[in-house]
């Protein structure tokens, strides 16, 4: 395991998870199709994401300490295990040019309207290929400021809009059809709880094992919890606007206005993006990184980081033509697309490691 | 082995005059280079030299103690005489001379380093061992207030340019037996005298082996300051960060050293140096212990607040100016706007001037002859802001900005440096990119931060990697009474410092009569 | 890592950032070259159909002009009427208005810190949503801006000075939110307007702003911005008024009673706290709702002969309780009248009956003017003053 010397703890494991999953979802507002019931989407969806976490911690626990793709290669053999990494490794690619594309289109909406996309692309790639260069270890200890930086921009502004919300908005409960609601949830467990099993690149390098489980739990329900009662927010100061408004976290941090000196504190949720896009972008393009260099075993990762990233850039620029198709995609497509990553990967890895009985006792070093 | 040598090891012969014509080769001519020839024992025959250097030597002590004995001692010194003349050497050393410190040598090379450092030498006729005696004197800074390290409440004392004089500063603070100071000498010409100070068995072997390896590794001419060193051993050399600790204060350094950490002490220099050090410790500060432990956490958070306002306040405003005006509430926007109409200079450019204007006049302040300094720096600030805002080169927004900013940088001093030039990137950034060039900026700045190591300990800790324990003394200053352990981001063997459950309480009873109820 | 390679790494980033440094900034403003509108108004000829919007812009150098004078005796504010500026631009549509004003405007307009949005009266009644729709789909648009119906004509309206505010848009903000403090008529933002609209059955409002002439001390007649009453949507398009009255029982019905003053025969209370609640109960096809009203009021000024003892406080409730519902009913009525649901007496329902609300929903129209109202107030008086009883002898 000499691409990756660095340790991280458990708690560290819990962070990072949760940076991971805020990633994006001040942007795709997870539940945001089920109307006021995005909360119950959200929750129906976080049962369904721990399942996907239980499978792919199940065979994150069986091999101790290595990355999926060792595992592949062990349980696929060397060719078919490639193949299949390298499948594994194009959904993190995807996804953090996904990331990067849903980030960068934001900012030129509401922040940034006439500065080229590919320039903002750029720049927030090369911090992320900066801080993946110095290796998990490092991007464990930022998350943890980062993330606890959030979270308080995210209760001060709960606290701030309290007396803008009317829960009698979120009545009447369950209006929505049960099977757009199934729907939504299935969507949310896939983005963002289901990305998490990103984290079968970064699990071989926790240091105690053996509780990594629950770890990886704790950070998907902390995470979920808090997206339910953003949701809550949202839904109860934007009212059924809250299904309209392109970015609805954004918006309700725009009624803040408390004495009419406090206000225009969108920044800090602009600032939140910034910060935990960065997570999710990092950790999608480590895995990336780390997986081409294990399996076409590359001395370092390094060397490949900025090829990597600039190819990143170029696909978050292409991948849609526009706005709705973007929103399109996450909501329609993407719950299908990740199945076989999320869940058939793992799940029929798992099955065949237990079939074969792998790995042999005495563990074998990639 | 990187001390300068000569080029041999070249012991002492019998022959004085041989001896002496080597000493006087490697020594030079100067004139502060003594010789000075006698003759002890009542035959007057033995003929021996005192060797030293005239301004480094204690010259009571030579005159008083070296000449004097050996003077006046010829009938005993003859009495004791074997035919053997090696033992006049052994006598002289054990019953004659009435000094501490005597050791006795047989290379001319040490001979002449030592009589370089400020001891005495004597060599005899027929002898191939000197006498060395210790007898440094010269003068020197006594001890004085600190200049840069000020306290309220505590002790006033810093250290001086004599290594001899710090080490006692620091013994008389730790007075237990395990306090240990490794001495070492760095630099081919300067031969300056390096201490290692520590406390065996709180600090970890670990530690003084690395500081050590890292010591002797240095192949340099001189070190003429202890920031020297600093530069030599640090663990990221490029980092604008400074992984490495200093205090003038031997009460600073003592309670460092009690935690765990180890101390290196220069002569020539009246800093000490301190390792590892953390993040967390430029935000500590010695007057937080000694004030009470509420006020001292408030005052923590002034520090730490104030520092990311000196970095952050001019980049923000630049970029709320320059791409965000959404982003202020609507009457402070009116006031700037109505401030910044008929300016001649981009916001960028008039913040950078500002600043760069800032930097020059605390320079310029530091390195006038004290008599000006005072008067010019004050009111030639002043004066200038006012002006250049009448002459409608910078609005007063601005200048309210940079004095703010600038005033604050000087709260916390380990990172005024680094702070500086961080403000200067954040600006540009801020003006380029607004508010996302300052976002990206700073989570490079907290991943570098989070990859600096100082000498194995992670830069950030304890705040991440994250230990509860850790915290007594971060964000919070713990009452002393709770800080039951050193910090444990230090792997200190014995982490216990004093028994838990200390709290003061007041009395059960009164002890004064007539008080009971 | 291979020097020659770092080196061309390092090169190309260059490459990459040094772009930035030397074709300038795309986003970056200069303040002094924004026209920061601070109120927007929108007109629609009734003959040729075109839209006229009106700009209201701040002037900063007046405002800096008049705050940097004030050593010389006391405070002189900027005229207000220089502190703004008024433009106007016309065209087929709003963006297309827009649009031809940013054209023939010396600075780059910026909208972030529009205070209010008036709507021409004849704009009104022909629909806003073609302006709301432009307007919500720009970043630009804040959920808090107050929405504001006028008299007449919005260009009118914005051009009416305002004493006490150096911003005239800021100063009529502060008066709809100083009406809607005193319970007179209901501030509306964007948002909440939005809401309404959205859904199908609530009406959205606006408070209408009207321009009295008055006389000055100086003895010169000065105009002035006045809110004299809530315009009633339907849809987007404005099809009535409620009075002062009506608009006092509206917000005694929507919870939005804050301060304010209440007056009863022989008698004024100034308002403490007042909650209500709208319960409605569906019985078969019939829907009855029950408005319940808490109040709570102190004794301002009496003008009766009687001695203040609780009884006198109980009859005092009693008329307060009256006054109330005879307010609300009144607006009920209105409501009636117009066939729109101020109150939101839809979405109450809708709450509570989620299954049986599709259908309802259909029919709202007929539905609405049917609907059985009960209004139960209950009030308290509370403090009396700081003399006991009254001067006048009887």
């Amino acid at each position: 395991m000499h691409l990756e010397k660095g340790k991280i703890s458990n708690f560290q494991l819990s962070v990072l998870i949760i940076g991971f999953i805020f990633g994006a979802s001040v942007i795709i507002a997870p539940g945001q199709g089920a109307g006021h019931d995005a909360w119950i989407a959200i929750a129906l969806g976080l049962i369904e994401g721990l399942l996907i976490a239980w499978i792919f911690t199940a065979l994150a626990r069986h091999f101790k300490g290595k990355t999926l793709v060792e595992i592949n290669s062990l349980v696929y053999g060397k060719f078919l295990g490639n193949f299949i990494s390298i499948l594994f490794i194009w959904y993190l690619f995807h996804l953090g040019a996904l990331v990067l594309n849903n980030y960068s289109r934001f900012l030129k909406l509401e922040l940034y309207p006439a500065t080229p996309k590919i320039l903002t692309l750029i720049l927030i790639m090369l911090v992320c290929a900066s801080s993946v260069r110095r290796g998990i270890e490092v991007l464990a200890r930022c998350s943890l400021i980062l993330v606890t930086l959030t979270v308080f921009v995210v209760i001060f502004d709960t606290l701030l809009v309290a007396p803008h919300m009317y829960l009698h908005n979120l009545l009447p409960v369950l209006e929505v059809p049960i099977g757009k609601l199934l729907w939504n949830s299935h969507a949310t467990a896939t983005f963002p709880f289901g990305d998490a099993v990103a984290f079968l690149m970064v699990l071989a390098f926790v240091n105690k094992p053996e509780k990594s489980r629950s770890a990886v739990f704790k950070g998907i329900v902390i995470a979920g919890l808090v997206l339910i009662i953003v949701a809550v927010r949202n839904a109860a100061v934007l009212g059924q606007m809250a299904a309209i408004y392109t970015y609805p976290s954004y918006i309700t941090a725009r009624v803040i206005d408390v004495g009419d000196v406090l206000t225009r504190v969108e920044v800090l949720v602009a600032v939140d993006l910034i910060t935990m896009g960065f997570f999710k972008i990092s950790v999608a393009y480590y895995g990336t990184v780390l997986g081409l260099a294990q399996v076409f075993n590359l001395r370092s990762y390094r060397p490949i980081i900025l090829p990597i990233g600039i190819l990143m850039v170029i696909l978050a620029l292409t991948n849609v033509s526009n706005t709705a198709e973007m929103f399109d995609f996450a909501n329609k497509g993407y719950p299908i697309y990740t199945i076989p990553f999320q869940i058939a990967i793992p799940l029929i890895t798992l099955l065949l490691a237990k079939l074969r009985k792998l790995p042999q006792t005495g563990g074998e070093q990639a | 082995m990187a001390a300068g040598q000569f080029s041999s090891a070249v012991s002492l012969s019998k022959n004085l005059e041989e001896n002496l014509r080597i000493l006087r080769e490697a020594l030079g001519s100067s004139n502060d280079v003594i010789i000075r020839d006698m003759k002890i024992s009542s035959d007057s025959n033995v003929d021996t030299a005192v060797i030293y250097i005239d301004g480094l030597v204690d010259r009571g002590l030579l005159n008083h103690d070296i000449l004097r004995p050996l003077m006046f001692n010829l009938q005993l010194i003859k009495d004791n005489l074997s035919h053997n003349h090696t033992s006049l050497i052994d006598y002289i050393k054990s019953s004659v001379l009435t000094v501490g410190q005597i050791t006795v040598v047989q290379d001319i090379d040490i001979v002449i380093s030592k009589v370089l450092t400020g001891h005495i030498a004597i060599l005899a006729e027929g002898v191939t061992r000197a006498l060395l005696i210790d007898a440094k004197g010269w003068e020197t800074r006594r001890i004085e207030e600190p200049k840069n390290e000020l306290s309220v409440r505590g002790s006033k004392e810093s250290f001086t340019e004599t290594l001899r004089t710090n080490t006692a500063l620091l013994r008389r603070r730790i007075r237990d037996p395990r306090l240990t100071f490794e001495s070492l000498q760095i630099g081919e010409r300067s031969k300056t005298d390096v201490s290692i100070a520590y406390v065996k068995g709180i600090t970890p072997e670990s530690l003084i082996e690395e500081i050590n390896q890292r010591l002797q590794r240095i192949d340099t001419d001189s070190i003429l300051d202890v920031s020297y060193i600093e530069q030599f051993i640090e663990d990221s050399p490029s980092s604008l960060f400074p992984t490495v600790g200093s205090s003038e204060r031997p009460d600073v350094v003592a309670a460092r050293i009690l935690e765990g950490r180890a101390a290196i002490l220069l002569d020539g220099s009246p800093v000490a140096l301190v390792v590892p050090f953390l993040f967390i410790e430029g935000f500590q500060n010695p007057d937080d212990y000694y004030a009470r432990p509420f006020f001292a956490t408030l005052i923590r958070w002034v520090r730490l607040l104030g520092y990311l306002l000196s970095i952050y306040l001019p980049g923000i405003f630049v970029s709320l100016k320059t791409f965000h005006p959404e982003l202020f509430p609507t009457q402070l926007l009116i006031s700037v706007a109505a401030a910044r109409e008929g300016l001649p200079l981009p916001v960028v450019l008039e913040a950078l001037l500002m600043l760069l204007l800032f930097e020059i006049l605390r320079e310029a302040g530091l390195r006038m002859p004290r008599s000006l300094g005072q008067a010019v720096s004050i009111v030639g600030a002043l004066v200038i802001g006012q002006a250049a805002v009448s002459a409608g080169l910078v609005g007063a927004p601005m200048v309210i900005v940079i004095a703010t900013t600038a005033i604050a940088s000087f709260l916390v001093i380990p990172y005024a440096e680094t702070g500086t030039l961080y403000r200067f990137i954040m600006t540009i950034a801020g003006g380029l990119l607004g508010l996302l060039g300052i976002a990206l900026v700073s989570i490079e700045i907290l991943s570098h931060l989070a990859s600096l190591r100082s000498l194995g300990v992670a830069y950030l800790s304890p705040v991440t990697p994250l230990n509860i324990r850790g915290l007594r003394d971060t964000f919070i200053r713990a009452p002393l009474w709770a800080m039951d352990n050193r910090p444990a981001s230090l792997d200190s063997p014995d982490t216990r410092r004093q028994s838990p459950g200390q709290m003061p309480r007041p009395p059960k009873t009164s002890f004064r009569q007539g008080d009971n109820q | 890592m291979k020097r020659k390679h770092r080196l061309t790494i390092y090169l190309f980033i260059l490459l990459v950032i040094i772009p930035v440094f030397i074709s300038g900034c795309w986003d970056s403003i200069e303040l002094n070259k924004l026209s920061i509108i601070s109120g927007l108004g929108w007109d629609i000829d009734a003959d040729t159909g075109q839209v006229t919007l009106t700009f209201q812009s701040i002037i900063p150098n007046e405002i800096k002009g008049a705050a940097g004078s004030n050593g010389s005796g006391g405070q002189r504010r900027g005229d207000p009427l220089h502190t703004i500026q008024l433009d106007s631009s016309t065209g087929s549509s709003a963006y297309d208005a827009l649009n031809r004003y940013s054209q023939h405007s010396s600075r780059r307009t910026f909208y972030q810190h529009t205070q209010v949005y008036v709507f021409g009266h004849s704009a009104a009644q022909q629909g806003i949503y073609p302006f709301l729709d432009s307007i919500s789909r720009n970043p630009i648009n804040r959920p808090n801006v107050l929405m504001a119906v006028a008299e007449k004509n919005a260009s009118d309206t914005l051009s009416v000075e305002d004493g006490m505010e150096n911003i005239q848009a800021i100063g009529m903000a502060a008066e709809i939110k100083l009406s809607a403090e005193y319970s007179k008529y209901p501030s509306i933002t964007f948002l909440e307007f939005a809401n309404r609209l959205i859904s199908k059955t609530t009406a959205p409002l606006a408070p209408m702003i009207g321009i009295i002439e008055q006389t000055a001390p100086k003895g010169d007649r000065v105009k002035k911005a006045r809110i004299n009453g809530t315009a009633v949507f339907n849809g987007d398009r404005m099809i009535g008024q409620l009075n002062e009255d009506e608009s006092r029982g509206l917000l005694w019905a929507i919870n939005k009673i804050k301060k304010g003053f209440l007056v009863i025969p022989g008698a004024n209370l100034e308002i403490v706290s007042a909650k209500s609640i709208i319960v409605p109960e569906l019985q078969g096809d019939k829907i009855m709702i029950t408005i319940a009203i808490d109040e709570e009021s102190n004794l301002l000024e009496y003008d009766g002969h009687r001695e203040i003892s609780s009884a006198l406080l109980q009859d005092l409730e009693k008329d307060q309780a009256q006054e109330i519902e005879s307010q609300v009913m009144a607006a009920v009525e209105k409501s009636r009248a117009l066939n729109a649901d101020v109150f939101g007496f839809g979405e109450a329902v809708h709450r509570r009956y989620k299954k049986e609300w599709p259908d309802l929903k259909a029919r709202w129209e007929e539905i609405y003017p049917n609907i059985e109202v009960v209004v139960k107030v209950k009030t308290h008086v509370n403090e009396i003053g700081e003399i006991k009883k009254t001067m006048i002898k009887d």
